[in-house]
């Protein structure tokens, strides 16, 4: 008698659960026949993504037709290949403008020009970047530009004022870098925690540029000076040795160990980013513009730009675009770029009240206003140029090479880049 | 008769097939995975490739390009350094440590463990304990070598001792072939030491005439595996490499000292999306792979004993 019951019980428990599973499926199939599901593949993770997490979310509660979603990759290969298939792996992505020109060549970028979509708010020197052959193929997210970012602390005990000329840069340095009994370094006072990007900015602090008109010009007079002022006033006064030995020391950026918090450095050309970082470390900082060679040069640097394009491949690209417009609408983009503390794409949201809270960050945010502001037009070598840039930069570091010759050697492989 | 039945016989029609399919995921794969990309390759590397778009045939230009590619000979010249020094010194290391574990040791087969246990780590946490290990400020070899006041080098950033960095990282796992020795010394029949000692050689001699001849077979496969694993090395220099600062890849370490043939192969294929050069590259690296195998495939003849000739 109790086997009965307890073999109802099965029976009954089995048939609710296949009517749940029937339920679910048919609510499933309904769901999937009413919205179109697309993905968005980004390059974030941890705190960035869980912002775009949110803003994903926002977009699906207000949709009916949409659904997207959302999944981390930061592998760049991966996120290559999967555009080189017939049927791509996801409708929307993001990435820098830097790859943008090549990729466009390669076709694997859908042009956005049928959607349509209003630039008028985008900064030139951001625009510059987007435009391949007169077709717009990524649009910005968030941007990016460097600044000269110095510790209050030690400046003030050096009796150094933030410079706004190169000359106060060369004299700060001076004062703010130190050397032990034994020769070690103990303290740089300017660094690198990005040799590409901090000597590119020493080059258009001297008017230089290293991609004048869309062309590579590695020997660029400006752009070479600002590397041999790096070398002349960093690294030859202290042996290129015993600076490089200093530098192993580093630890890695943005973490506890990282050299500009730990004092290592006096100075360093950075990005908007550390506002939130340097505050959450406690620090004393302060930011001032790049200084310039000359009066009408200060505040010289480059901006980069975090974008998002739609992959030639996708299956929904109406769908895509949508969401696409929803991620750069003023809402969506102040908020994204307000969590990673990164700038936005609009001139509109330059002087927004909701950035005040990331302390000094109007000194980036108003670069986006200087005409000194420089955008990279597209270029199809920028990857294979940046490498060899950077083995310039290197050679310089060691010593082995002079600026002038090691931008030299760049110039003679520049001849086999694709135009 | 039973000589009859013992004999070879041809397989029916029916067996053949059997055998075919049972062969077959065999076969699938290596035709699929192997054969076609090794010819596409071969086709690939006389074209402008980029992944994405069709191949256009470019005759020899790619090769053509290597002769004039001061990156390609750095790179060429690395790996060939990483190689004609790391080898050598992997074969010494492991005969020396083959001999001290043949001892009598006790807790003999710990001793056995913990030398090979470098080789089950992952390649790439390795390159990072080594990162930290070869630090110049802070790393354990420098103050090591300060108790002895042994000049201590920047390791990772000093164009200098690049290579020697990656050298050291690859002999990590040196442990490996060591076992291998091990078991290639305890092959050697002791008779043939103990008569040596008896006509009066001393070690050095019984290692010369009858060691060394006696596990030489095993050397020319060490040499041989290690050869291929040297000149197709990627992951200890990209590792090492790394900017110490912001950890973007540069993958080629002070002075390029660290680039290594296939990062710079792996740059061009996947990060300038030059495939046709890479696919030539890989071709090239196949030949000087080839070539130098050959060539101490000749040389065995006359350093190589089999006793069962």
């Amino acid at each position: 008698m109790e086997r009965r019951a307890l073999g109802r019980v099965a029976h009954g428990a089995m048939a609710a659960a296949l009517g749940a599973v029937v339920m679910l499926g048919g609510s499933l199939g309904a769901y999937a026949q009413d919205k179109t599901e697309i993905t968005f593949s980004y390059l974030w993770g941890g705190a960035e993504g869980a912002a775009l997490e949110q803003l994903i979310s926002d977009f699906n509660a207000s949709q009916d037709k949409i659904v997207v979603k959302g999944v981390s990759s930061p592998d760049m290969t991966k996120q290559l290949a999967s555009m080189s298939s017939g049927k791509g792996a996801f409708d929307i992505s993001d990435n820098f403008a830097s790859n943008i020109a090549s990729w466009s060549n390669q076709g694997v970028l859908l042009p956005l020009d049928e959607f349509k979509l209003d630039t008028s708010d985008f900064p030139g020197s951001v625009m510059k970047q987007l435009i391949v052959d007169g077709h717009l193929y990524s649009v910005p997210i968030a941007t990016h530009n460097f600044q000269l970012i110095y510790n209050k602390k030690l400046l003030d005990e050096a009796g150094v004022k933030p410079p706004t000329t190169m000359d106060e840069l060369a004299a700060a340095i001076k004062k703010l870098t130190k050397v032990d009994a034994s020769g070690n370094v103990t303290q740089l006072g300017l660094g690198l925690t990005d040799v590409s990007a901090g000597l590119k900015t020493l080059g258009y602090a001297f008017g230089g540029d290293w991609n004048r008109d869309g062309k590579p010009t590695p020997t660029d007079p400006g752009f070479v000076k600002g590397v041999q002022f790096y070398y002349d006033n960093v690294v030859a006064p202290v042996t290129p040795a015993a600076y490089n030995k200093f530098v192993a020391g580093f630890g890695p950026y943005m973490s506890d160990q990282d050299s500009f918090a730990q004092g290592k450095i006096a100075m360093v050309f950075d990005g908007e980013w550390r506002s939130k970082f340097n505050t959450a470390a406690k620090m004393d900082w302060g930011v001032v513009p790049v200084p310039g060679e000359t009066p009408n040069l200060l505040g010289s640097t480059w901006v980069d730009v975090s974008t998002l394009f739609i992959p030639a491949n996708t299956q929904h690209k109406a769908e895509a675009a949508q969401f696409l417009q929803y991620m750069i609408s003023p809402p969506a983009m102040e908020k994204f770029s307000h969590v990673l503390a990164n700038l936005p794409g609009r001139l509109s949201l330059i002087d927004s009240a909701t950035y005040n809270d990331l302390p000094n960050f109007k000194v980036w945010l108003d670069a986006l206003k200087n005409p000194n502001t420089h955008g990279l037009p597209p270029a199809l070598y920028m990857s294979e140029y940046n490498a060899d840039l950077a083995s310039a930069f290197d050679s310089v570091l060691q010593g082995s090479a002079t600026p002038q010759a090691a931008l030299q050697a760049v110039a003679d492989r520049t001849g086999s880049y694709q135009q | 008769m039973a000589e009859k039945t013992a004999k070879y016989r041809e397989p029916t029609g029916r067996a053949l097939l059997k055998g075919l399919a049972f062969a077959s995921p065999f076969i699938i794969g290596f035709l699929v995975l192997y054969a076609w990309p090794i010819l596409a390759s071969g086709y690939y590397s006389f074209t402008d490739f980029s992944l994405f778009k069709a191949p256009r045939w470019v005759g020899l230009a790619n090769y053509e390009r290597m002769l004039h590619d001061a990156k390609f000979w750095k790179s060429l010249y690395n790996t060939l350094f990483f190689t004609f020094v790391g080898v050598p010194v992997d074969i010494a290391i492991s005969i020396a440590g083959a001999h001290i574990l043949n001892q009598k040791l006790r807790g003999e087969p710990i001793w056995r463990a913990l030398v090979y246990l470098p080789s089950i780590m992952p390649a790439v946490a390795a390159g990072f304990l080594w990162r930290w290990l070869l630090n110049a400020q802070y790393g354990f070899v420098n103050e090591i070598l300060s108790w002895f006041h042994i000049p201590q080098p920047n390791w990772l950033l000093d164009a200098g001792w690049g290579g020697i960095s990656v050298i050291v990282l690859m002999l990590w796992t040196v442990g490996g072939t060591m076992l291998i020795y091990l078991a290639a010394l305890k092959n050697v029949p002791p008779e043939l030491y103990e008569a040596a000692e008896l006509d009066g050689a001393g070690p050095f001699r019984r290692f010369l005439h009858i060691t060394w001849p006696m596990i030489s077979p095993v050397t020319l496969f060490q040499v041989i595996v290690l050869l291929i694993a040297f000149l197709q090395v990627f992951t200890q220099p990209f590792v090492l490499s790394k900017d110490p600062g912001l950890g973007t890849q540069t993958a080629t370490g002070p002075g390029d000292s660290m680039l290594s043939y296939s990062i710079y192969l792996f740059q061009n294929g996947f990060t300038f999306l030059k495939m046709g050069y890479a696919s030539a590259m890989a071709w090239v690296l196949l030949l000087v792979t080839l070539a130098i195998t050959l060539l101490i495939l000749w040389s065995a003849k006359k350093w190589v004993f089999y006793d069962n000739r």
